[in-house]
């Protein structure tokens, strides 16, 4: 108590002392700001609280006559099969997409942080699909999980509907996902790995240590806080796909009621159907969601992540 | 210093202003110069033809047009949202599916006194094409074209497998024996017909419609697609189905992909299409034939009202605060007088909106006889291509799990098809209560 009223008065006594100069330094901080703020306010924030307000709302043509109708498009969204459905599509998706394209990254550039021929055309290459249009390599792999033509039953022989089954459709779909992110996740493990000193490598070596033990107990440990920050956003980005199943699947695809992700079902919503409040309740459901998901990492942050 | 100072006051004075202008600018139909009258469509195989007539208009009138094509999908959202907030191009085409949400709310241009002023006679035009575009009695745009649906073959397949092709006089019971041949002779490794759910206005509505239901009665307001004769029309084609390519494989590649790369012997395609097919690689095997007429008496001759097709035309509309409108509406006058009509036909764009203009364009396409499009109007009956006020709604869903998917997931299942009938009955009325 004491202690906050002390710091309450220095700012009390800041306030009063600020010179000219500081006003003239303040003004100018908030002046190189203001393009992000302004921005932020508008690109972000109205489109937010606006979302949120249609959620409440029978929403009219054209942003027109939205009237207020309270937690009915809740009631709906909540007693709706395809919203579970759809989330525990979605989530399927994080399950293939999240671990694998993680734990495939950082094998890799174990293998390219260290000393090998081609370093930097390596590195390239997997970085290339995150140079790509997302749907563009969409287009690309639809024809490639092509059950009559494509490529990938050509070279094995096989006659399997990747992308037409229910029971395997969200896996085809979930590597499409891996592929793409693999080169990103790579980029943010080698700038991990670069600030790991090389003195516990040297130190484990001269103590015997193979390379697979120093994996173990020198880099996954130091290497946390990176591993921690690619697995929250790459959760909070596989959770709001929508791309991948709206480009590579057709609408009258058997398998598309058990691949679709929320955002997939927002877009049917908002756009294709033209009902605003109900699309916006869905993407509250699925903010709430991602909220609570996040929490949970935190929590675990603590626990797992371990600062130098 | 004082200048650095207000070179960086600047820079950031206007990026702020960039990034304002991004925000309330990135719905706005592109940015027209004020002298040129922007239009958007979404045909790209219409952009050439058109933009020639619009010339012609421009030498007359001393004022430039210039067409803009964004695709069917971002198309819709770019209408939109340009009709929320204020920013819609100044000519543009309407379509059946949301003309009348447009309409109802004062999106588009009344055209009435135009047309009056202009002396106009409206009863030129296709009558379905024309009340589509009128609300509350007023005529909100003026018929661009129509569209009719024919049968497609490929020749070659029908020769490499000794089955006599499809002609003027098939019935549905034809393609179907035809289909089932083709697919067992060559095996399954070609299909003898191939039809998705999607394949609406170009494939099962006419089986519905040929059969005697409605898929939205004449008031738009209800559907008669549970009823016997949909059933029977719908049994039909689930007959044709049990031979067709299945429903994954038309879901994964696509009628018209199936087609072209010769794994199937006939489709349904709409006049709009005729283009993709008159370019493709083996246009020289792919013959036009008339839609086949449904045998709904069964006595294995056609009689009056056997045959249908469905028909749909686009509208050309102007923005409801246009700050030119008369000059708009003589652009969009031009395009639907018998002059522009007969040139859109002429250079093969499509067919007109104005009865009676259309046979240029049955000899557009060189090489490749399309008079199987002009010709069903007057061997059949033509239907307007079923629509309410928020058609995409129940469009979309009769074709998913739940309703006609299920049956074309099990051809062989007659009481699936039956069922599908009653289930898509149920969608489109809920819909229609919603609306």
């Amino acid at each position: 108590m004491l202690h906050a009223l002390s710091i309450k008065r220095r700012r009390a006594d800041m306030k009063k002392k600020m010179t000219a100069a500081e006003k003239n330094e303040a003004m100018w901080g908030w002046l190189f700001v203001a393009p992000t703020v302004i921005g932020l306010l508008i690109l972000n924030f109205y489109p937010i609280f606006n979302t949120v307000w249609q959620s409440f709302c029978k929403t009219g043509d054209f942003g027109k006559g939205n009237v207020f109708n309270g937690i009915e498009n809740y009631k709906a969204v909540l007693a709706a099969s395809e919203t579970w459905q759809s989330l525990w599509n979605t989530i399927k998706y994080a399950i293939v997409e999240v671990p694998l394209s993680v734990c495939i990254a950082l094998v890799l550039a174990v293998f390219l942080n260290g000393k090998i021929k081609g370093k930097s055309l390596y590195r390239t290459i997997f970085f290339l699909p995150m140079v790509c249009a997302p749907a563009a390599v969409a287009m690309v792999w639809k024809w490639l999980y092509n059950q009559q033509f494509g490529l990938i039953n050509n070279i094995l022989g096989t006659n399997v509907a990747w992308i037409s089954n229910p029971k395997i459709t969200w896996i085809a779909i979930g590597i499409i996902g891996v592929w793409s992110i693999i080169g990103y996740n790579m980029i943010l493990f080698i700038s991990g790995l670069q600030e790991i000193p090389g003195d516990y490598y040297e130190a484990a070596e001269i103590d015997g240590a193979t390379g697979i033990k120093q994996f173990f107990n020198i880099t996954i440990p130091l290497l946390s806080p990176t591993t921690f920050f690619i697995v929250q956003t790459r959760i909070i980005g596989a959770l709001t796909i929508f791309d991948l199943m709206f480009m590579v699947m057709d609408k009258t695809n058997i398998a598309l009621q058990k691949t679709q992700s929320v955002v997939y079902l927002f877009y049917q919503y908002a756009f294709t159907n033209g009902n605003k409040g109900y699309g916006a309740t869905l993407v509250m459901v699925l903010l709430v969601f991602i909220m609570i998901v996040t929490v949970i990492l935190q929590k675990a942050e603590k626990k797992f992540v371990f600062y130098n | 210093m004082k200048f650095k100072k207000f070179g960086a006051a600047l820079l950031s004075g206007a990026m702020a202003a960039s990034l304002v202008a991004c925000g309330g600018g990135s719905s706005s139909g592109g940015g027209s110069s004020s002298d040129e009258i922007l239009i958007n469509i979404w045909d790209n195989n219409q952009k050439e033809g058109l933009q020639k007539i619009a010339d012609k208009w421009s030498e007359k009138s001393g004022i430039k047009a210039r067409i803009e094509v964004v695709d069917w999908d971002n198309y819709w959202t770019l209408l939109e949202s340009g009709a929320s907030g204020g920013t819609l191009p100044d000519v543009f085409w309407m379509h059946s599916n949301t003309a009348q949400m447009y309409m109802e709310n004062d999106m588009l241009l009344n055209l009435d006194s135009y047309i009056k002023d202009a002396g106009l006679d409206m009863s030129v035009y296709y009558d379905g094409i024309t009340t589509l575009y009128q609300s509350g009695g007023s005529q909100y745009a003026l018929p661009k074209d129509h569209d009719t649906i024919a049968l497609l073959y490929n020749k070659a397949i029908f020769e490499q497998y000794g089955v006599a092709v499809p002609t003027d006089n098939w019935s549905w019971n034809d393609v179907q024996k035809a289909a089932a041949e083709i697919t067992q002779k060559s095996n399954g490794d070609v299909y003898g017909f191939a039809v998705n759910t999607s394949n609406n206005q170009d494939g099962w509505y006419n089986f519905v419609q040929g059969y005697g239901a409605d898929i939205i009665t004449a008031d738009h307001k209800g559907t008669t697609i549970g009823s016997d004769k949909a059933k029977a029309g719908m049994e039909m084609l689930r007959q044709i189905l049990e031979v067709s390519a299945p429903q994954s494989v038309v879901a994964e590649t696509g009628t018209e992909s199936l087609f072209k790369s010769g794994k199937t012997a006939m489709i349904t395609q709409g006049s709009w299409m005729i283009n993709s097919f008159y370019t493709a690689e083996n246009a020289a095997d792919y013959v036009w034939v008339e839609l086949p007429y449904a045998d709904a008496n069964g006595n294995g001759q056609e009689d009056a009202g056997e045959r249908v097709s469905a028909y749909n035309g686009l509208g050309w509309a102007i923005k409801a605060d246009e700050s030119r409108p008369q000059e708009c509406f003589d652009l969009i006058a031009y395009f639907c007088s018998e002059e522009g009509q007969k040139l859109q036909a002429e250079y093969g764009v499509t067919m007109g909106g104005m009865k009676g203009v259309s046979e240029a364009f049955a000899s557009a396409f060189e090489g490749m006889d399309v008079s199987a499009f002009t010709k069903v109007e007057e061997t059949g009956t033509l239907y307007f291509r079923p629509y309410t006020r928020n058609t995409t709604v129940w469009e979309d869903a009769i074709q998913k799990e739940g309703a006609f998917l299920d049956a074309w997931l099990k051809p062989s299942d007659k009481d699936a098809m039956a069922k599908a009938c009653e289930n898509a009955q149920k969608i489109i009325e809920d819909a229609i209560a919603k609306e």
